[in-house]
């Protein structure tokens, strides 16, 4: 049988990932988090040591499931196929600036959706921002702003991916080698196996369903085709039933204990910096992990920038805070991007700009 | 809901192939339209040229003199 042939059957696999995504927070995930991949990557790069923000630091194995999963459910279906040499170090850079769009708004377009079921309008907010980014994105595809093709290499190529997660995933279960925060939101997970399972079901379901943010609303301003958007609709209806039935819907600006902050102009921003550079990427953060799974080694470019830029992010002070309640004084403090937040997203938009208006296609000889 | 039917369907090596693509066929009046890459082609999420299989031949010819390079036509329902 063919679930991807309907709106109906696509909207299903959302909400299929949704409930993975719910079961994860009721688990132990952090709340209004449940499932982000800037965040777990950042999370990632922490446990490896590759900045010292003590608490996010984890090894998630969602990541390592959403990769794996791509890539199993790929292989089994005949559809992987090892792809590079699309710009690669475009894509690396790329990948720098969504990690740091992501990180100035915290978190990328899947948790945005997700904030947004749980009431969270910060998020409303930042959903305008992401929209104008990939407005902007779709007029550089249409003034002719091309990557260039991949080519079909090795297949070896596409396997380094999977296999290095293994790799993650064998040294935090087997060896004390990477960190793991004892406090914050790096501290709050779900069991492993249920992270790890939890992954594979949502990497194969946005395997074969295409799941992605930007794509979805690429699509709807480019062609008006709604099909990727009822992945994205399925899965923001059963985290709002989700939410509102657990008493976790809170509508408001000023939410503390939700790792969000209220700074609208920055929230806009950040998330018009990940929604311009992913359309330019061709996928949004979650996107890039599933391409990266079924071969492409441009999209594992992307996933390297990520990693990179969620270091870059903590080591020099990029990430906003998000709003938290002082428990001596129950007073909310309220969450604030930091001024080298602001020139490194600011930076990040022009660089946008000067990749998208720049890299012209070329005519078949 | 729409009836699906055959139809024409052309892929692209790049979303910028498909952009082209959409822009020469406004200026020299070749029909069809640009939709997303139909799911049983492609695990990718590019965009592709769908048309009637009776216009194949002015789709090609157009191509070429437009310096846009196909990735693959096929026939499917659309």
């Amino acid at each position: 049988m063919n679930l991807t042939d309907s709106k109906k059957k696509l909207a299903l696999g959302g909400a299929v990932c949704g409930i993975v995504a719910a079961c994860l927070a009721l688990l132990g995930n952090p709340a209004n988090m449940a499932f982000c991949i800037a965040c777990f990557i950042r999370d990632t790069a922490g446990a490896f040591g590759m900045h010292q923000a003590e608490v996010v630091q984890y090894a998630r194995p969602e990541i390592i499931g959403l990769v794996l999963g791509a890539f199993i459910i790929s292989v089994a279906t005949k559809e992987y196929c090892a792809t590079a040499g699309s710009s690669p170090m475009i894509r690396f850079v790329l990948g720098i600036i969504i990690m740091i769009g992501a990180l100035v708004f915290l978190g990328c377009p899947l948790r945005m959706i997700i904030r947004m079921s749980a009431g969270d309008l910060n998020a409303w907010v930042a959903l305008v921002g992401f929209i104008l980014g990939i407005a902007t994105g779709v007029l550089a595809l249409k003034k002719g702003f091309s990557l260039g093709r991949a080519h079909v290499t090795n297949k070896e190529n596409g396997v380094v991916l999977p296999v290095i997660v293994v790799g993650i995933l064998i040294l935090a279960l087997c060896t004390s080698l990477l960190k793991a925060s004892e406090a914050g939101p790096g501290s709050m997970h779900a069991p492993v196996i249920a992270s790890l399972i939890g992954g594979l079901i949502f990497g194969a379901i946005a395997q074969k369903s295409r799941m992605c943010f930007a794509g979805s609303i690429r699509d709807i301003i480019l062609m008006k085709n709604f099909d990727l958007f009822s992945v994205i609709a399925g899965l923001f209806v059963v985290m709002l039933v989700f939410n509102v039935a657990t008493g976790r819907f809170v509508l408001g600006f000023n939410t503390p204990g939700v790792i969000a902050h209220s700074e609208h102009l920055w929230n806009l921003l950040g998330m018009y910096t990940v929604g311009f550079a992913a359309t330019l990427a061709g996928g949004c953060p979650l996107r890039q992990l599933i391409l990266a799974g079924q071969g492409s080694s441009d999209a594992a470019m992307t996933v390297v920038g990520m990693f990179v830029g969620s270091a870059i992010c903590h080591n020099f002070g990029l990430a906003a805070s998000g709003t938290a309640m002082n428990a001596e004084t129950q007073e909310v403090v309220a969450g604030a991007v930091p001024l080298n937040g602001k020139v490194a997203c600011i930076i990040c938009i022009i660089v946008c700009f000067v990749i998208a208006f720049t890299n012209k296609r070329k005519e078949a000889k | 809901m729409r009836k699906k039917e055959l139809k024409l369907v052309v892929t692209f090596h790049t979303t910028a192939d498909a952009m082209a693509m959409e822009k020469a066929c406004k200026e020299h009046q070749v029909p069809g339209r640009i939709i997303p890459v139909p799911r049983a082609i492609s695990a990718g999420c590019g965009l592709s040229w769908c048309a009637d299989l009776s216009d194949r031949e002015a789709i090609v010819s157009m191509m070429k003199e437009a310096g846009i390079e196909e990735e693959e036509i096929h026939e499917c329902m659309v």
